[in-house]
């Protein structure tokens, strides 16, 4: 593993421009995917850059009533804390974050800040329909944020733990202790946290079964109903920058093995993501339907929550 | 610049407004989409909930005089660079409905109609050519 200045990582790799264009090109390889589970051909792999290109090139309109320097700005705080938020994961075998960037709790605040630009943009758009996408996204974050919470604790607590400290918020160490020890996805007690992790990243996503605060044929697009051209495709960015860090923190906590060689490591760490997307993404999004916001909060209340609150006491307990 | 006006024009996004229509035509275009053998997403395009995200305005119905300030309204809504495709006789000629007292249209008094697509319904492979051909004109507007 080696250092990295901390501009370039946070601008260019892995946060900022890598994360950008990884981001895309896993919504390129998500759309096919989905395509061709419907048994359509799909639009191409690079779709997503041109969408992007388009938007560029549309006008920008803003609401009469809609408060222009925030309206504007949202979808730039959005996108760059997401870009920013990749730079904060290690990538096993190639990528240690510096330590001035921060930790596990640094990325929780910042992993929360694309949410929080979405809620206001809603607002912010003087729209009925933004104000509805406003109240469903706040409720998706109250639903999903407290499972994330302890599968978090229940990783930095085991890891913690088994180094001989109470609890361990260092992404870095938590790696490493998985490259010597083997990755945490074969740990009985971290299973049901697990689990949570894999009901929560949709939902953080904004992706079928959860896509509730902007779902098309309801709200219109909700929070994002009134935005057009570059702003838009500003936010299109955010959305498919999210997904990069989301994922990531997956790997990175639970399977984050890699080879020494740093260019195999870099391979097998996309392919991961590849097989994330596919798996996680566009199979679960063809095969569901879209939940009601009821539904979506009950169940997060009763399966995510219960599960990681399980995992964390069983590490509590086994450790103790 | 001509290389990147040629990579946005693969991105066009569709936006349907039902002008008074029967739902004939609506289903048609919903086909274009749904249905595995007619997929329009290989062209790059993408049905959108809010006229503020289209590029192709598809209309369908003949503007009833009820719908027709609405319609209207939603059409200006769409922001520049647009292509406007009239699907289905309706918004035309007024097709059944021609002559009737509740009819505004045609379409082409009110807005300039890019592409015709006639049929009652047209079938999806003629609302594919129609999408097909409203890319070429809305490429050249880039």
């Amino acid at each position: 593993m080696t250092e990295m200045p901390l501009p370039f990582a946070a601008v260019l790799f892995p946060g900022g421009v890598f994360a950008l264009v990884l981001g895309l090109c896993l919504k390129g390889l998500d759309r096919r995917i989905a395509a061709r589970l419907q048994r359509r051909v799909g639009p191409p792999l690079a779709q997503p850059f041109f969408d992007l290109i388009k938007l560029a090139r549309k006008d920008s309109l803003v609401p009469k009533a809609a408060p222009r320097l925030l309206f504007l700005t949202l979808p730039l705080a959005g996108t760059s804390t997401a870009a920013l938020a990749v730079a904060l994961l290690p990538i096993g075998g190639v990528y240690a974050p510096p330590a001035a960037l921060g930790d596990l709790l640094v990325l929780l605040y910042l992993l929360a800040v694309p949410a929080i630009t979405l809620m206001l943009a809603g607002s912010a758009s003087a729209s009925p329909f933004g104000a509805i996408g406003f109240s469903r996204e706040m409720a998706m974050v109250l639903a999903y944020e407290g499972p994330l919470l302890m599968v978090i604790a229940a990783v930095a607590v085991f890891v913690g733990r088994a180094e001989g400290q109470t609890v361990t918020f260092s992404l870095t160490e938590i790696v490493a202790w998985q490259q010597a020890h083997g990755p945490l996805i074969g740990e009985p007690a971290l299973w049901p946290a697990l689990l949570a992790y894999l009901a929560f990243y949709p939902a953080n996503l904004g992706m079928v079964p959860f896509d509730i605060p902007e779902a098309e044929p309801e709200v219109l697009d909700g929070p994002l109903l009134e935005y057009s051209g570059p702003a838009l495709g500003l936010f299109e960015l955010m959305s498919a920058t999210k997904a990069v860090v989301v994922l990531g923190l997956g790997i990175a906590l639970f399977c984050p093995l890699a080879p020494a060689d740093p260019a195999t490591a870099l391979v097998i760490h996309l392919l991961k993501y590849a097989v994330l997307t596919a798996l996680g993404v566009s199979v679960v999004r063809t095969a569901m339907g879209r939940m009601r916001i009821d539904q979506a909060f009950r169940f997060f209340l009763k399966g995510p929550l219960w599960l990681a609150l399980a995992s964390l006491l069983l590490v509590l307990g086994r450790m103790g | 610049m001509t290389l990147f006006a040629h990579l946005a024009g693969r991105s066009p996004w569709l936006y349907r407004i039902n002008a008074g229509s029967c739902n004939g035509c609506d289903v048609e275009l919903a086909t274009t989409a749904c249905i595995p053998r007619y997929d329009v997403e290989r062209l790059g395009c993408r049905y959108c909930g809010s006229p503020r995200h289209a590029d192709i305005v598809l209309v369908t119905g003949p503007l009833t005089i009820r719908v027709k300030d609405k319609a209207l309204h939603l059409w200006a809504e769409v922001p520049d660079p647009k292509v406007t495709v009239a699907v289905g006789v309706c918004p035309i000629s007024g097709g059944v409905f021609r002559e009737s007292y509740a009819i505004a249209g045609p379409l082409d008094r009110f807005i300039p109609v890019d592409v015709n697509v006639p049929g009652c319904p047209p079938r999806p492979q003629a609302i594919i050519e129609g999408i097909a051909k409203a890319i070429e004109i809305w490429a050249q507007r880039l």
